[in-house]
């Protein structure tokens, strides 16, 4: 996204339509740190400038298309077929079966809410899990399996690192007795990155209503949920594990 | 997408999301038609927003403009604004039987009580546990309690500022700003009400002196 700085008047609208504080006054003109900008859009889709000065560049670069696919969710990802970041974790789980009765899905939400994030903190977070044994989702059902050199590891493409996103969610699946592993990788690695993340976690729906699940967070001091996104098993054929 | 999940704040009893969604050559026979039904049975539980992000949310177009660009790519979604709603909604997509994938986001307590009465068994859940890193980075609470009700953060932190602002100094009323922030939402789960209810505490919780 740029500015036009021959018609911009300084006015800063726009100033609080960015997501990421990536526009800045300069004198009498905003401009945008390209950078910084995650291409989400939104100064742009809000018509927000009176003389029409916001304008979208050409997106030729691999890093700038991937971030406005992963911050724009009007934009389909080419891997997934899904628009925005693009997983369908719990969404379709009654019929895909994708997260079975013996694994915990692990849905992190780096940047979110709401801050963004850059890949090499994805990086960090992304190798933490690996090393507690989550094993990722495959670029089909995820946007940042695509770009991991290496899905087993959680690393990251070399020359994206530097690339700022709205958010982007690493998924992956744990076994359920290795859950605590997962919940303690995540407290040792929250404090090395530069950015927030928003965690979930998906179970298939046992006998034993979650009762492990509930008890292992509350040995790690986290506080149980209390909203969740339920799917309701009407899809068919349903799965049933 | 966990666009709905991790809604915080005040109200969430007021907010629930429905999604649909469907699988490539699993449940996707016939699937305008069948969510055409759906989207029948949504607006009569009384859902105030909803939408295909790739066409926009009703706050922008009329539903039949929406229904009219339904493909077998599109997914829909919206919002109810009460435990009733979306046992209705529960109910009614029980008996039709569709086959589609339905999910809805809410406070635990309200969605499984909702589903008790629809006679639906929850069959997986991914649970909101919580935000990790740099905390200090984040809106205020009163500020995420709408931000977040786009996932994907098409409502920036400064914008809702800013109007929350113009709230308590009486530059704009709750129920217009509210809808203006929905229509910044493309896929149509932004909860207008529960906006203009959080907008209107603003005034409430504003001294005399202070505005």
């Amino acid at each position: 996204m740029k500015i036009d700085e021959d018609k911009c008047t300084g006015c800063g609208i726009c100033l609080d339509y960015c997501n990421v504080d990536a526009i800045t006054l300069l004198g009498e003109v905003a401009r945008i740190d390209s950078d910084i900008c995650v291409e989400c859009w939104v100064c742009y889709r809000n018509q927000v400038c009176p003389f029409d000065c916001i304008e979208p560049e050409p997106l030729e670069a691999y890093g700038d298309v991937f971030k406005h696919v992963l911050s724009d969710p009007t934009i389909t990802s080419k891997g997934t077929g899904i628009p925005g970041r693009g997983t369908e974790e719990a969404k379709t789980n009654d019929v895909t079966g994708r997260f079975a009765k013996d694994v915990y899905g692990i849905c992190i939400d780096m940047g979110r809410p709401g801050v963004g994030a850059y890949l090499r903190d994805v990086e960090k977070v992304a190798m933490a899990l690996a090393s507690a044994g989550v094993r990722f989702a495959s670029p089909k059902e995820t946007p940042l399996a695509g770009v991991m050199s290496d899905i087993r590891s959680g690393k990251i493409r070399d020359d994206i690192l530097d690339v700022h996103v709205m958010s982007v969610i690493i998924e992956g699946t744990i076994k359920r007795d290795r859950l605590g592993s997962v919940l303690e990788a995540i407290k040792r690695v929250e404090n090395q990155i530069d950015t927030v993340f928003s965690l979930g976690i998906v179970s298939m729906i046992s006998d034993d209503d979650d009762r492990p699940l509930m008890e292992t967070l509350a040995r790690h001091d986290i506080p149980l949920p209390s909203r969740g996104k339920v799917n309701v098993g009407l899809g068919k054929p349903l799965f049933y594990g | 997408m966990t666009h709905s999940l991790h809604r915080c704040g005040r109200l969430q009893e007021q907010d629930y999301v429905w999604l649909l969604y469907h699988v490539k050559d699993v449940n996707d026979d016939n699937l305008t038609e069948r969510m055409r039904q759906a989207l029948a049975i949504a607006e009569d539980a009384g859902s105030i927003n909803w939408g295909d992000v790739k066409s926009g949310p009703i706050v922008i177009h009329s539903a039949e403009e929406v229904k009219a660009k339904l493909t077998e790519k599109s997914r829909l979604r919206g919002v109810f604004t009460s435990e009733a709603q979306i046992t209705q909604f529960l109910t009614k997509m029980k008996a039709a039987d569709l086959g589609l994938c339905v999910i809805v986001t809410g406070p635990l307590q309200n969605v499984y009580a909702a589903c008790r009465t629809a006679g639906v068994t929850p069959h997986t859940i991914n649970y909101s546990i919580g935000v990790f890193g740099k905390k200090d980075a984040i809106a205020d609470e009163e500020t995420l309690a709408i931000t977040t009700m786009c996932g994907h953060h098409m409502i920036p932190d400064r914008y809702v500022e800013r109007v929350r602002s113009k709230v308590r100094r009486g530059k704009t009323r709750p129920q217009k700003a509210a809808l203006k922030m929905a229509k910044m939402c493309p896929c149509g789960i932004f909860n207008q009400q529960r906006a203009e209810a959080l907008l209107a505490s603003e005034i409430e919780n504003t001294s005399p002196e202070a505005s």
